[in-house]
């Protein structure tokens, strides 16, 4: 079944199991029908897949979690056009196509023997969770880990028991869990301010500057949130002194063939052309002051 | 699993829409078979007038109250509403002349008579009265569009509206270009693809029938475009307004030309 | 290189010939313009078109083709690669390297396999041409062909001075040596001459000199609403352009609502949906960034080579008439 030469060519994969994370969110677990395959299907934290309904179409979606054995390949898939929409129909049992993976994803080595930053907005979370994943897993590796992550409310927050978790306990892996929330009268999310003041805010994932010193000495800054964030972001960055190839950032384009060849995900000007899903979808803020119109 | 029920209406227009799903002959059974079909003037007398409906397809504007209440009551009974065709889009033909006169006035023009006999409104969309769900365009419908608008949706999933004008088609089809080789009125640049650009693929000029592209089509460059090969503002206006009467832009643009060739006749920059 | 000589009193036997390494297509004329269509004799063919509207690059990235048939009862797909041979007669050199450009996008990084494969099925005739007022490829430096090409037909006084530049055309001429003649101190001349002749022909010219730059550091000027607000953004200057490779992807099932096939058809990055990601969130929303970006798309470097070959299409065919040099020009500050 499998042919490796047509890079056109998915390969089918089971859901084992799907999760409801939120209203528009599921988690989908999947396994290779064929083993071989699934062993070389080797992905980093940042990189994503062509997922494929047959009949609907493909859409990419990044990878949210680092490469565990046995090896299940977790897609957080939120529901907003034809093809997610699809996959949220599809129930346990059901075969999904991938193709992939695709894009450079983070630098994980570089960036070795340095504190991270993470900084995630909504479903933008999802890629940064490989990256938080994989640092977990290989912890000696990295300083300090601090994550700070704005939702809307209690509702929209993801991956909610393994993050409240980290959000509680995660001081003792060396990790600080920072929360933002934007909706004003949320009750859960008012009680995890209280019980964290220091750690939990109401407004956007930017006011979780104030909460704590970043400082950018030896950090990497990692970035994944709606294209609006970005700006606010790295505003608040170059503040603290970041230099621009200290800040990585992921982004989100119409990545149709995820193999550099179809041009939707196309952006630059003339001196700077870039294809999100092959030169990206990771970029440093360094490539978004070198290419127009990036962020 | 039960068997989805469709009903496929029609108000004001020609009927061609709904005769366009029979003319799919070679399919037609085999896709008729996947519902229960509670209304389909065209194809049969039988029909249930309250039944709730999972789809409606609904052909022709909304050009009388009696046509109002009538989607009123439909879009009550339905999940899914379809518009089928340009003038359940956007009033088609039957929009021609909307904002330019009266329903009076066309009335004396028409009928030789004030008095409106048919409570009419002016000619729109459905859209421009209850929610519409999807939208197939054309003067009539293609009948494979509809087709797998239909397909799409037993599937489980919407179908793609096409937002792209016959330009593409052409190219794709690799048809010589009328406006840039033969100095045709060819209204293709703004006029929603679908037709698989059939008449320029004879030679003809696109005459728009499948409706201007919402929120894209530059119709103040088509009037510069066919101003320039010669034709005269009535002509341009009177073809653009032909599928495009209700389409802002257009209603727009002809008003101000309108007032223009009114100040001053025929005007020739 | 290998040069040899094909006396004109031979074309029609050597076109003949071409039969035996596929179907051949070359340049025929369809109402007013041209078009490679499939010919049966040397009649048929227009030698002396200016340009086609569609260019060659129809025969590698298909204008519409299915990828693959799927059935997902059966949990299976077939692939539908095509395998015909075929030989395409009287390219022009501006496309002879828009294909080779199309080459480093499609065969050099993740190869495409229907194009590779089609590429590796056809024989690539070029043959020398005129410019017309359209035609710029000596500004953008693709007026000559060095390589990209089997054989390449260079018109000189009694025939034509052919340059052998693959195994495969080598392989033609070979076979056909009965036709062939050693090259002769007067047809190299000849060929010096026409090629002399050719550059002095051109009547369009666009300094490329800093134009990456230039065009980004007009990103933020008036000339890009300028031009939108006369810009059908019907796609056509995309779909005719020789380099241009962009595609969209659509799915389609049967009745039976479990088989179906994966298609694909050239998309325009003039058109609406060429930036919108699902759930609305358009990264070109309106005709400004669309016709920014297909200049700086053009105006770029793919290694060492503009994206634009100078082939004139865009302009020739654009209905709002807008012109592609002009625009450049303006860019430039040459014209206001």
């Amino acid at each position: 079944m499998m042919r490796l030469e047509n890079v056109l060519s998915p390969t089918p994969a089971k859901i084992i199991k799907t999760e409801k994370m939120t209203d528009i969110e599921r988690l989908i677990n999947l396994e290779f029908l064929d083993k071989n395959f699934a062993k070389e299907f080797i992905y980093k934290p940042g990189q994503f897949v062509e997922v494929s309904v047959m009949g609907v179409g493909e859409a990419p979606i990044s990878i949210c979690a680092a490469r565990t054995n046995p090896d299940i390949l977790q897609l957080c898939v939120r529901k907003v056009g034809r093809v997610t929409n699809a996959i949220h129909n599809r129930k346990e049992g059901d075969l999904l196509w991938i193709r992939g993976p695709y894009g450079n994803g983070f630098p994980m080595e570089t960036i070795e023997r340095s504190h991270l930053l993470l900084v995630g907005g909504g479903l933008g979370i999802a890629p940064l969770r490989g990256v938080l994943q994989y640092a977990l897993q290989n912890r000696e590796k990295y300083g300090e880990i601090t994550v700070f992550y704005g939702i809307r409310c209690y509702n929209m927050m993801l991956f909610r028991d393994e993050f409240l978790h980290l959000f509680r306990e995660g001081d003792k892996q060396n990790v600080k869990f920072y929360l933002s929330y934007e909706a004003p009268d949320d009750k859960e999310c008012y009680e995890l301010a209280c019980e964290r003041s220091d750690r939990c805010t109401q407004g956007v994932v930017t006011k979780l500057f104030e909460k704590t010193e970043v400082s950018p000495k030896n950090t990497y800054a990692i970035i994944c949130g709606p294209p609006i964030m970005y700006k606010f972001v790295v505003r608040e960055l170059i503040k603290r002194e970041f230099r621009p190839e200290q800040i990585y950032m992921t982004l989100e384009r119409r990545m149709k063939c995820g193999i550099g060849k179809c041009g939707h995900c196309i952006l630059g000007n003339g001196t700077s052309i870039k294809y999100v899903c092959k030169d990206g979808p990771v970029f440093t803020y360094l490539d978004a002051l070198n290419t127009k119109g990036m962020i | 699993m039960e068997k989805p029920r469709i009903g496929i209406f029609s108000l004001t227009g020609c009927g061609g829409d709904q005769l366009m799903i029979l003319n799919l002959e070679d399919e037609l059974l085999d896709l008729l078979s996947h519902f229960d079909i509670k209304s389909f003037q065209e194809a049969s007398s039988y029909e249930e007038t309250t039944t709730e409906l999972d789809i409606a397809f609904v052909e022709g504007s909304v050009s009388t109250k009696t046509d109002l209440e009538r989607l009123k009551e439909i879009r009550n009974r339905c999940k899914l509403l379809i518009a089928l065709g340009d003038c359940a889009i956007d009033g088609c033909v039957q929009a021609m002349r909307n904002q330019q006169m009266t329903i009076a006035e066309k009335m004396r023009k028409v009928y030789g008579v004030e008095e409106d006999y048919y409570d009419v409104l002016e000619p729109k969309g459905l859209a421009a009265h209850v929610k519409v769900d999807i939208k197939i365009p054309g003067c009539p419908i293609e009948k494979t569009e509809v087709l797998h608008a239909i397909i799409s949706l037993l599937h489980g999933d919407m179908p793609e509206a096409i937002d792209y004008p016959v330009c593409v088609e052409c190219k794709l089809n690799e048809y010589p270009c009328v406006i840039i080789e033969k100095d045709m009125p060819c209204l293709g640049p703004i006029t929603t693809a679908g037709c698989d650009a059939r008449c320029p693929g004879l030679g003809l000029d696109c005459i728009g029938c499948r409706g201007p592209i919402k929120d894209e089509a530059n119709a103040a460059e088509e009037l510069n475009l066919l101003s320039e090969k010669g034709f005269d503002f009535e002509y341009i206006a009177n073809r653009l307004r032909f599928f495009g009467g209700n389409f802002e832009e257009i209603v727009k643009l002809t008003g101000s030309l309108k007032k223009k060739i009114g100040e001053g006749g025929q005007t020739d920059e | 290189m290998i040069y040899v000589k094909l006396p004109r009193e031979n074309f029609t036997a050597f076109f003949e010939s071409l039969k035996n390494y596929g179907k051949v297509y070359g340049p025929v004329k369809i109402s007013e313009s041209y078009g490679f269509k499939e010919v049966s004799n040397v009649a048929q063919l227009s030698l002396e078109y200016p340009r086609t509207m569609i260019p060659p690059k129809k025969f590698f990235v298909k204008p519409k083709e299915r990828i693959f048939e799927f059935d997902e009862e059966k949990m299976e797909y077939r692939e539908t690669v095509e395998n015909t041979e075929i030989v395409i007669f009287g390219i022009h050199p501006c496309d002879i390297n828009a294909i080779k450009l199309i080459d480093r996008v499609y065969i050099n990084e993740m190869p495409d396999k229907y194009y590779q494969k089609r590429r590796e099925n056809a024989l690539l005739i070029g043959v020398s041409c005129h410019p017309d007022e359209y035609c710029f490829c000596k500004s953008t430096g693709t007026s000559y062909a060095t390589d990209g090409f089997d054989l390449f037909l260079h018109e000189i006084n009694d025939g034509y001075l052919v340059r052998v530049a693959t195994e495969k055309g080598h392989k033609v001429i070979t076979q056909n040596k009965h036709l062939i003649r050693e090259v002769e101190a007067r047809d190299m001349e000849d060929f010096k001459e026409n090629e002399r002749k050719r550059l002095t022909e051109f009547k369009l010219e666009l300094n490329i000199s800093g134009l990456q730059d230039m065009l980004e550091l007009s990103h933020d000027r008036a000339i890009w609403r300028e031009y939108a607000d006369k810009c059908f953004g019907c796609g056509t200057c995309n779909l005719v352009c020789p380099t241009c490779r962009c595609y969209d992807v659509v799915d389609c099932v049967n009745l039976d609502l479990k088989t179906g096939e994966r298609k694909r058809k050239w998309d325009s990055c003039m058109l609406r949906k060429h930036g919108l990601v699902a759930g609305g969130l358009n990264f070109r929303p309106t005709r400004v960034e669309r016709l920014r970006n297909r200049f700086n798309c053009k105006g770029s470097l793919r290694e060492d080579m503009m994206n634009c070959v100078g082939c004139g299409r865009c302009t020739v065919y654009c209905p709002a008439d807008i012109r592609y040099v002009e625009v450049l020009q303006k860019v430039r500050g040459e014209i206001k």
